[in-house]
């Protein structure tokens, strides 16, 4: 039992108040080396904890504490963990989703809010939040016709800090920007970074597809628009670096697999690759079970597997253990750094979400792009 | 007569290093490593309390880069080949210098492991040198070529900032970006002028005055990364390696690393320079040093004394 669980029904079953004063000293989930209580406070007839965990299963029976309204789990979490989870309340055979209200932590994707866990040793890094020593670049856009697509197109674009236009930058090309703007606070990401000589001044375009689903999933289609619109209408107007190893490309989940199947369809025309939890089925054997929306994902990871060869000079991966995409991920890596690229793998004990990928932003940057950090004695 | 500080920050001691010299005339400073914020140096005066004149060597080579894009080509030509070699350098250095560090660590017969390390070490001084020949090959080639372009803005530039460094009585070069400062202070052909010339610099400033630029950042945002070389320095100061911020930059639990680190710049002696440290050179002898250490050959530390 969690230590303050047991201190609470030290003299038998609390009183009101004696509950009042628990939830009020405490910070939920209550976390300790190694572990993790949640607790959840109101009449219900059941209370579940639904997490998105890979391998272990996504609801959870939560105990009622005698002579209380409180509910209460106890799970093993390994340290420095993070995982998005809701209480699921079920109350005369109505089942709810909701945020556990003891947590103020949450995090934002484009379904809704999660509340947050953080296992123990936890603690959002530093270069995510804003810091007002940092210089602050702008975002500014602009629409584009794609042949390709036959549609227009919204390109955002971060411009560092002290922009000129007589310099040359390096140029990342990110798929769902928007959502890295939004989730990843990726903003304030690329403004610490650059501030912080980790990563050079450089210029990003962010990509937002209509429907990912299908553009993202080895749509022919798409690798033209990124890997031949995108970037004539980007050296028109903006100084780049014209070399191969200036210019990356970068997504999450179907956003990796985006961004690899553009790879493989203009190889080395982005000599960076940065994959966040890629989405990269394939099979073995049979069919796959992941549904018919990643059948082309299948085929093209399939193919690649059966045929591959070096796709761009330097990879990044990165990947939650929390995650079932892990397999895939772990699968793909070998035959990635069996190329001759440089591929560097992160595993992270974290899951399928947006505030992984923030968190590994600053390792994948600065190795794709170092900064000149190296070069600064001040 | 040189003085090399570490980082000015938190607490400063160019107030303290300029009251040791008798300064005959104006004191003018190179803050090009400062890149975009060169010439901010009110902060710098109001230590020193006495008024400076900023050479602004980064503003006027952008100014000349803007006017004569011939040169500016030439110059970005350079960097774009310097970087390059840097790359291909560095794909050597790391296994050679893995191998050198897994001998250090490996146990064998003394005899013969110690003979296998001694040449390792070689091995990896001779890349060091090779890359330095390289790089001189490539500053050279700009030299010629710049040399048979001419360009009445360039000289006036250079002579106008040439006939400030004559006049000063004391020359004040700042940290910052060590590759851009260097570049300036070269393009503006410096380099023996400042031989001539008390001269106080700290951080990078202090690195460009040595014969070897050693990068080195044990604790970058990636990990270990091993120190390389980046270029040779203006040569001032001889038979010296200075390493800034060693106190976080360096792993000096590491004991091995540092070993190597040592061993491999020998017999230039590795120096550190912290918030504090001063080191007071005349003719390359220490005539007064505090808050400096030498790295020795067991990758332990002692301090820098005038002995």
């Amino acid at each position: 039992m969690n230590p303050q669980i047991e201190n609470l029904y030290r003299e038998g079953a609390p009183s009101a108040g004696m509950i009042g004063e628990f939830i009020q000293n405490n910070r939920f989930p209550l976390v300790e080396p190694g572990h993790v209580t949640f607790i959840f406070q109101g009449q219900a007839d059941e209370v579940n904890l639904r997490r998105w965990i890979s391998g272990l299963s996504t609801a959870q029976s939560m105990q009622a504490l005698e002579g209380t309204d409180l509910w209460a789990l106890r799970m093993e979490l390994p340290d420095k963990s993070r995982f998005e989870y809701k209480f699921e309340v079920v109350r005369e055979g109505r089942r709810d989703l909701v945020l556990d209200k003891l947590n103020k932590v949450t995090a934002q994707d484009p379904f809704g809010a999660n509340s947050v866990c953080q296992g123990f040793g936890y603690t959002r890094p530093a270069w995510t939040l804003h810091d007002p020593e940092t210089r602050s670049g702008t975002l500014t856009g602009f629409q584009m016709y794609s042949k390709a697509f036959e549609s227009q197109r919204d390109i955002q674009v971060y411009l560092p800090a002290r922009f000129r236009r007589s310099r040359s930058y390096p140029l990342l090309v990110v798929h769902d920007g928007a959502d890295y703007l939004h989730y990843a606070d990726f903003k304030t990401v690329l403004d610490n970074l650059i501030h912080r000589l980790e990563i050079p001044a450089m210029i990003v375009a962010m990509t937002q597809s209509p429907d990912r689903l299908v553009e993202y999933t080895g749509d022919q289609r798409h690798a033209k628009f990124i890997g031949e619109e995108l970037l004539q209408e980007l050296n028109a107007k903006f100084p780049l670096i014209d070399r191969n190893r200036a210019r990356g490309l970068m997504g999450a989940s179907l956003g990796g697999v985006a961004s690899l199947h553009t790879a493989r369809q203009y190889p080395n025309r982005f000599g960076q690759l940065f994959l966040q939890s890629g989405s990269f089925a394939f099979s073995d054997l049979g069919k796959h079970q992941k549904g018919p929306i990643f059948d082309p994902v299948v085929r093209f990871v399939n193919e690649y597997r059966k045929n591959p060869f070096a796709l761009a000079e330097n990879i990044y991966m990165s990947c939650g253990i929390y995650e079932s995409l892990i397999y895939e991920n772990r699968s793909l890596l070998p035959v990635l750094q069996a190329q001759g690229m440089q591929v560097h793998f992160e595993e992270a004990r974290d899951a399928h979400n947006w505030e992984n990928w923030r968190d590994r932003l600053r390792n994948g940057l600065s190795w794709l792009f170092p900064g000149p950090l190296w070069m600064v004695y001040e | 007569m040189q003085i090399l500080l570490g980082p000015q920050n938190p607490v400063p001691n160019l107030r303290q290093a300029v009251e040791t010299i008798n300064v005959d005339g104006p004191i003018v400073v190179i803050s090009a490593g400062w890149r975009d914020s060169e010439g901010e140096i009110d902060e710098l005066q109001e230590i020193v309390g006495q008024p400076l004149e900023d050479l602004m060597l980064y503003q006027r080579a952008e100014q000349v880069f803007t006017n004569e894009p011939v040169l500016h080509d030439l110059q970005r030509k350079r960097q774009d080949n310097l970087t390059e070699l840097q790359r291909l350098y560095r794909i050597r250095l790391t296994p050679t210098i893995a191998a050198a560090r897994k001998l250090m660590r490996t146990k064998a017969e003394p005899e013969l492991l110690r003979l296998e390390q001694r040449a390792a070490i070689t091995q990896l001084r001779a890349l060091d040198s090779h890359h330095l020949r390289r790089i001189h090959g490539i500053h050279q080639n700009f030299n010629q070529r710049r040399a048979e372009l001419e360009i009445p803005m360039a000289q006036v530039q250079r002579d106008e900032v040439r006939r400030l460094v004559e006049k000063a009585g004391l020359v004040l070069i700042t940290g910052g970006h060590v590759a851009v400062l260097l570049n300036r202070i070269r393009l503006f052909g410096l380099d023996q002028l400042l031989a001539q010339k008390p001269v106080i610099a700290w951080s990078a400033g202090a690195m460009a005055m040595t014969e070897r630029i050693v990068l080195f950042h044990h604790a970058a945002p990636q990990g270990k990364r091993d120190a390389e070389l980046l270029d040779t320095g203006l040569g001032i100061v001889r038979r010296r390696v200075i390493l800034p911020h060693a106190s976080t930059r360096l792993d000096w639990r590491n004991r091995r690393r540092m070993a190597l680190f040592s061993r491999r710049f020998s017999p230039a002696v590795c120096c550190t320079l912290d918030n504090g440290s001063m080191i007071h050179l005349d003719n390359d002898r220490v005539i007064a040093s505090s808050g400096s250490s030498v790295v020795m050959r067991t990758g332990r530390k002692r301090a820098l004394t005038t002995k």
